[in-house]
């Protein structure tokens, strides 16, 4: 007997019984950390799900609720000592939402939409994104602040806020075979943060990497997965595996520490693919993280005289384990103080599309940021993700500080272009 | 729950304070062991006074209270026996006052253990118990189970670092027990109410003692092909007059589970290890160093590896913090069950533990705090069998009754709780009993200030089918 109403993408009972309800994991998790109620902790979460599981209580709005409070940042599998898989936990339980009498059903569908029909398309992708890209570097951006206008709209402010300035998009053009090492170029990545990608290009190559980006790759799926879009998740990744498949590559670097994560579990996500499974693993195996790639060979040493306060992206430091390789690189280059601020791997609050669904407990996260930007006053914050880098650009307005916000691999190009 | 207690709790704590809905108390049922029970409503206060205000609120209603932190603790001590009010201090995590040439600290009941270290570091100093759940259980939990952990060997557990409190009684009363210094006198209260289990009152401050960090520390990963062999070593460790700052055991099974896990470098293989930790001036370590050395070669020890690195040993200590919990990667469930016995007993006793294990049918991993005596066997089951849960159960009675026919005791440091109520009639007559019972009565009502816990037969608390099996199983419950 079982309440989960879609049987077949259900949390996996294995999975919910290696829960042994210890309670080490709850003071690692961001959102027991501002409420203080154990049902907003990963182990009452779990408690939720295996309740649900055994029909002990029927799906309700409250229960999805504190599920959709969680960031997925899976700070509480780092801490783990049982191995319980929480991330895959909660993007199977958020699948059953699809079937439960919708909380917010309206908003869900237009997510849903949403992710599917622009994310995950480049061309439409790219129509969307142009005309923020053109606002965000226009004069008329400075107006619009002043006016305060975008406030009236909510989620629209906050997406201001966050923009940076994006320079061109970078789009994967390059044939099968033009390189060893395929740089992975994302959804929103490539078009926001053409930057990061034209600087970590240059960074790899300068650790004698032969880098290229091959075409046919697209957005790696993750958003999709964490809204509970199993299936949405899975094509995308079919379709990456081709294409990196026939790239030849050696080796995928990801620069986007979510992008990564989901790449590195795609042998996980298309286990029962009878055609996809190994060759899931193949590709799975060849991601690397660009700290991690670079972390294995030479990099001059380059200068960058400031105050780095590193912020562990959450699917890099929790999901990936890596958080000594960034900080490495960092420490390596001339000049740069890094500052260890509290809480520098507590998830900021952006956590994909969360903080444009959760703006309040997204915003309490990364007033804690802001709070210890504003006691520590480095000059840049490096992180290693998209999202948290737009989450950072508001948390500095927001404790109004002049830092800077880079990319890792930005930092790291700027210090060797110095040198 | 009556609409009259939710309104005087949201009248005390304000609206949002108090949860009451079914999926909102549904993991207040439980704690990091089997004992499960639903509370009527979690109420969170924020401030001394609101504590009083639920306790007394619910006085008047007669409604039962339970204290609980972080719910990690292994006796049910937080869990809700008789339903009624779970009285939450997360929302109580200030750090109130850090006292460097004192060396205390006043906080809140709702600060983490591991916090206290954290804020002690940039003063050189830290805050010696550290029970393996320290990164999320409380000091206020630590109070109420007089909390040990692997470094109380020479330093001493909860109660040898806890100064003085602020409670609100059972009855509902703020009193200050102990001081903020030097040692008060007359009756030490203070060391009444520590490991009192929360049945005496809550704390709403404590004022810790900090200590400082050690100049010199070396841990000692000695390997064995069995536990018989670290068991002697542990005897001739102590013998050879060494007071270690942690003297830990690991089995096999536990190895496993760990290493699987946490990836700490454990030998998977070793029948068992000891985790030997010196700490002091450095001249003093290099010399027990040896000593401790002498020990472990001349009991049969295949390797010694040594950490001097911070890196290395705190790789070591996450190993041993997280075994326990490391073990849901080899079983659904365990009952970790906490006994003493005196060290001479060791090699006898674990063999009897290995042999009830055997006998039900439950594979045994054991990590405990060897030099202390300090018992922690897992029996590993799981609960989904039918019957499974009853099973267990009475295997963890016949290992209690063991331990105290050993001459020891039925908890070293997680507690009687509700879990081993029954059995402290092993250890104390009626008459004993009884006057722990008047001590009780002094704060409080005993039936309703986390009741059912401690003290056997507490009134209205039932009897579980399960733990009538494990006393019948055990033997007579005339005090031995």
């Amino acid at each position: 007997m079982t309440g989960w109403p879609l049987i077949e993408d259900a949390p996996d009972t294995a999975d919910l019984a290696k829960c042994v309800h210890c309670g080490l994991c709850v003071n690692a998790c961001p959102t027991y950390a501002i409420t203080g109620l154990e049902v907003e902790s990963p182990r009452g979460r779990i408690h939720l799900a295996r309740a649900v599981a055994e029909d002990r209580i029927p799906l309700t709005e409250a229960v999805q609720g504190h599920w959709e409070l969680c960031l997925q940042c899976r700070a509480c599998e780092a801490v783990c000592p049982s191995g319980v898989p929480y991330g895959r936990i909660m993007e199977r339980a958020r699948a059953q939402l699809d079937a439960a009498p919708p909380a917010k059903g309206w908003q869900r569908r237009l997510r849903r939409f949403a992710l599917r029909n622009v994310v995950a398309r480049p061309p439409v992708l790219a129509a969307m994104l142009t005309p923020v890209r053109w606002f965000a570097r226009s004069p008329l951006r400075g107006l619009v602040r002043a006016a305060g206008v975008l406030r009236l709209i909510g989620p629209l402010g906050r997406l201001e806020a966050q923009l940076g300035r994006p320079g061109r998009p970078f789009r994967p053009r390059d044939a099968a075979g033009e390189g060893e090492v395929a740089l992975f170029t994302g959804c929103v990545m490539g078009e926001l943060f053409g930057d990061v990608h034209r600087a970590s290009m240059r960074v790899l190559e300068r650790s004698g990497a032969d880098v290229f980006a091959p075409r046919g790759q697209g957005c790696c799926g993750a958003l999709s997965a964490h809204d509970g879009d199993l299936e949405q998740a899975r094509r995308l990744a079919r379709a990456n595996i081709a294409a990196f498949e026939a790239s030849g590559a050696e080796a995928i670097v990801v620069n986007s520490a979510g992008c990564g994560a989901a790449m590195k579990e795609y042998g996980e996500l298309l286990a029962e693919d009878t055609e996809f499974a190994e060759r899931a693993e193949a590709v799975a195996a060849r991601v690397v993280d660009f700290s991690e790639y670079l972390a294995g060979r030479d990099l001059p040493a380059g200068r960058l005289g400031a105050r780095v306060a590193y912020q562990d992206a959450c699917h890099l430091a929790h999901a990936q384990g890596i958080s000594a390789e960034p900080r490495a690189l960092l420490d390596a280059v001339e000049g740069c103080e890094l500052v260890e601020t509290e809480g520098a791997d507590m998830c900021c609050g952006a956590a994909g599309i969360y903080s444009l669904i959760q703006p309040a407990m997204s915003g309490e996260l990364r007033a804690r940021k802001a709070d210890q930007f504003r006691e520590h006053q480095p000059d840049v914050i490096v992180t290693a993700n998209p999202g948290c880098q737009m989450q950072y650009e508001a948390a500095v307005r927001e404790a109004g500080i002049e830092a800077r916000v880079l990319h890792l691999a930005e930092a790291l190009d700027e210090a060797l272009t110095s040198d | 729950m009556s609409a009259e207690l939710l309104k005087a709790l949201r009248d005390v704590v304000g609206r949002e304070h108090v949860l009451h809905k079914p999926e909102d108390l549904l993991v207040y049922e439980l704690d990091g062991t089997i004992d499960r029970s639903l509370p009527d409503a979690v109420v969170f206060p924020g401030n001394t006074e609101e504590v009083q205000g639920v306790v007394r609120a619910c006085n008047a209603l007669d409604v039962p209270v339970t204290p609980r932190g972080a719910g990690t603790g292994l006796s049910g001590g937080a869990v809700p026996t008789r339903q009624g009010v779970v009285l939450a201090t997360a929302r109580m995590r200030r750090i109130l006052d850090v006292d460097p040439v004192e060396r205390t600290a006043t906080v809140e009941p709702g600060v983490a253990n591991i916090r206290l270290s954290e804020i002690a570091a940039e003063h050189g100093l830290f805050y010696a118990p550290d029970p393996s759940s320290q990164k999320a259980c409380t000091i206020g939990g630590n109070v109420a189970e007089n909390a040990g952990g692997p470094h109380c060997l020479a330093l001493g557990v909860t109660t040898n670092h806890v100064i003085g409190m602020e409670v609100v009684t059972a009855s509902g009363e703020v009193e200050w027990l102990g001081s903020h210094g030097p040692e008060p006198t007359g009756y030490d209260l203070r060391g009444l109410f520590i490991g009192s289990e929360g049945t005496l009152g809550i704390a709403t401050k404590v004022v810790v003692r900090l200590v400082p960090v050690p100049e010199t520390v070396v841990t000692l990963l000695a390997i064995f092909d069995d536990v018989d062999s670290a068991s002697e070593t542990v005897s001739a460790v102590i013998g050879a007059g060494l007071v270690p700052a942690a003297l830990e055991m690991m089995d096999t099974v536990t190895l496993q589970a760990a290493e699987a896990g946490l990836r700490c470098g454990y030998p998977p293989d070793a029948g068992a290890v000891l985790l030997i930790e010196l700490d002091g001036i450095e001249e003093v370590v290099r010399g027990q160093v040896t000593q401790a050395r002498a020990a472990c070669n001349e009991h049969g020890a295949t390797e010694i590896r040594t950490a001097t690195e911070p890196a290395e040993r705190e790789l070591l200590w996450k190993g041993r913090k997280g075994a326990i919990g490391a073990l849901g990667r080899i079983a659904p469930n365990y009952y970790l069950l906490d006994g003493v016995v005196p060290r001479s007993k060791l090699v006898e006793t674990m063999g009897e533990v290995a042999r009830i294990g055997e006998g039900y049918g439950f594979p045994v991993a054991n990590v405990f705090h060897a030099g202390d005596g300090n018992l922690h066997p897992c029996l590993l089951f799981d609960e989904r069998e039918e019957g499974a849960t009853a099973r267990v159960l009475e295997a963890g009675a016949e290992i209690m009754r063991v331990c105290v026919e050993a001459g020891g005791a039925l908890t070293g440091e997680h507690g009687v709780g509700f879990e081993k109520n029954r059995f402290m009639a092993w250890l104390y007559s009626e008459e004993d009993l009884e006057n722990m019972r008047r001590v009780r009565g002094v704060f409080g009502n005993e039936g309703a200030f986390n009741p059912c816990k401690v003290l056997p037969e507490g009134t209205g608390c039932g009897e579980m089918a399960h733990q009538k099996g494990a006393l019948a199983a055990a033997g007579p419950d005339a005090y031995v």
